[in-house]
């Protein structure tokens, strides 16, 4: 218990940020430290893409579903499932920009593209247990995992009219890869599995090239070093990871060869594995 | 720090490639985005908020269209300070600051009340048009809703976007020029006032200028300056001073007052 502190025409709670510049650096280093809570630090979350499985249908969207429901039988595998958006998002985005919205309303525009698979996913898995998560519900969580309940959450960061203005061009930079890597950093996580349709990820786009190399086992530092323009995964991911403290495992497989989602999800090295070694990269 | 791809190979939100032609249109210009600052005005109380408030109507009736938003203060430090003892992590401690804000507009809102004051959430700018028509005050929080899902900045626990960048934001999307703070000021100086009586008043500065300064603090959070010379819309901040009386109507009337940085 603090009294409160007046004497300078305003009414203070003592605290070590008292009457404290919150722009100030060396302030701002006083808060942090090497670690952060690990909330949830035996969850893996899956973020099923939505060009690369949903908008090829039925084809790619059936089997990788009976793989969840097989998956679900395993109740020590914890997870949440996050979707992308698609062909739909760019369309959104194409029609968007040529009537000049700003950036802040694309952003508050797409995440309706992402929901659409999220219920389409939704409507197959709910007869094995699934539901669509509210935004932040995370507290949620303990009781999904104790009934069996897969949570599909939200991907799309809640940036919306507030996006930042992009450091280059008048694009969103946060989009549902870098949403779902968030959310995962911030509780504290095992891992993010991203799946695609591709083995994993390659030093260049394999659909264009048949010399591309995929990535095994690397870490971000080496990764950094090397990072493929032409990348499956937002660069704005990378580009936060450097400086996140918990995530500390990426996986990126390919959801049209089955088993790999499973082997990934027990541990696994499948595709391509990312790891961060030390807590700052 | 990640080399950035140039943005001609870069994938945004699935492969959209930008057009160059794109023309941006502004979504309602005329609006003044006001932030009421928390440590500065609010945890000052009645003294300082009551005369701020009594020239926001004088502007509103002169027909200038104003939306509030509300800063945090001591309470924020406050929990701020305790999150980071716990080590939460920055998406959990940015969570927190949405609450304290949120209560200092509720509180503008029973103060503006009779003259309109409307109490808004971060996704009822689409109906500004309506509330703005009206004559209405609408006052929201100055917190960006990004809650869990803001990232973490190097050697610091506390979130980087806060309520300035709500206001510089909020500004961006509407399309409005220029972002004003109202706090206990008026804007920029040589050195803290406070403390050096010979410091001098800058009355205008660029953001490139501000930065090349590299000084340990600044008045507006750092993101905002970063962020200013790549807005569409909004390329200044004007700081003005609440506790001098006229200086939040003379802004609200467009004038030159206070601190402006600039694109």
């Amino acid at each position: 218990m603090s009294d409160l502190v007046g004497g300078d025409g305003r009414t203070h709670i003592p605290s070590r940020l008292m009457r404290e510049s919150l722009q100030n650096k060396k302030v701002l280093s006083g808060t942090d430290s090497d670690r952060d809570l690990q909330i949830f630090p035996d969850v893996s979350l899956v973020s099923i893409g939505g060009q690369s499985i949903f908008d090829r249908g039925k084809a790619a969207i059936l089997p990788l579903v009976d793989e969840l429901v097989q998956i679900k039988a395993d109740k020590a595998l914890k997870m949440v499932i996050g979707v992308g958006g698609g062909t739909r998002v760019r369309h959104t985005i194409a029609i968007a920009e040529d009537l000049g919205l700003p950036v802040g309303g694309m952003a508050q525009l797409v995440g309706a593209m992402e929901e659409l698979n999220a219920i389409l996913l939704n409507t197959l898995l709910a007869p094995h247990g699934s539901m669509p998560m509210q935004r932040d519900h995370f507290w949620d969580l303990p009781l999904y995992f104790d009934a069996g309940i897969t949570p599909i959450a939200i991907s799309v960061p809640p940036f919306h009219f507030w996006e930042p203005p992009p450091e280059e061009g008048h694009l969103p930079m946060h989009g549902s890869d870098f949403g779902l890597f968030q959310l995962a950093d911030v509780l504290g996580m095992k891992q993010v599995i991203f799946v695609k349709d591709e083995d994993g990820l390659y030093d260049k786009d394999p659909k264009r090239h048949k010399d591309a190399k995929k990535f095994g086992k690397i870490t971000l530092a080496e990764l950094t070093k090397q990072m493929p323009a032409e990348n499956i995964l937002d660069p704005e991911l990378f580009h936060t990871w450097q400086t996140a403290k918990n995530l500390k495992r990426i996986v990126i497989i390919n959801g049209l060869e089955r088993g790999q989602l499973t082997r990934a999800l027990r541990g696994e090295d499948v595709g391509t594995v990312i790891t961060k070694e030390d807590a700052r990269g | 720090m990640a080399e950035r791809t140039p943005v001609a190979e870069r994938k945004t939100l699935d492969a959209a490639l930008p057009r160059s032609d794109y023309k941006p249109t502004a979504v309602m210009p005329d609006v003044k985005v006001v932030k009421i600052g928390g440590q500065s005005i609010l945890d000052r109380g009645r003294a300082a908020l009551f005369p701020i408030l009594d020239e926001i109507v004088e502007a509103r009736k002169l027909g200038i269209q104003v939306v509030l938003l509300a800063g945090g203060g001591t309470r924020a430090r406050h929990i701020y300070s305790i999150a980071s003892e716990l080590e939460m992590p920055t998406g959990v401690v940015a969570t927190l600051g949405k609450y304290i804000p949120m209560q200092n507009a509720r509180m503008l809102q029973m103060l503006l009340a009779k003259h309109g004051g409307l109490y808004i959430l971060p996704d009822d700018f689409e109906k500004l048009p309506l509330y703005l028509q009206m004559g209405c005050i609408p006052v929201m929080s100055g917190m960006p809703p990004f809650g869990y899902w803001e990232k973490r900045e190097e050697g610091s626990r506390i979130p980087p976007h806060r309520t300035d960048a709500g206001v510089f934001l909020s500004a961006e999307f509407l399309g409005s020029r220029r972002a004003i703070f109202i706090k206990d000021e008026e804007g920029l100086f040589t050195d803290d006032p406070k403390k050096n009586p010979a410091a001098t008043h800058i009355p205008r500065i660029t953001a490139k200028e501000l930065t090349e300064r590299g000084l340990p603090d600044v008045i507006v959070e750092r993101v905002v300056v970063e962020y200013l010379p790549r807005a569409q819309w909004c390329k200044e901040l004007q700081i003005v001073n609440g506790l001098k009386p006229g200086q939040v109507l003379a802004a609200l009337k467009g004038e030159d007052v206070g601190t402006i940085i600039s694109a």
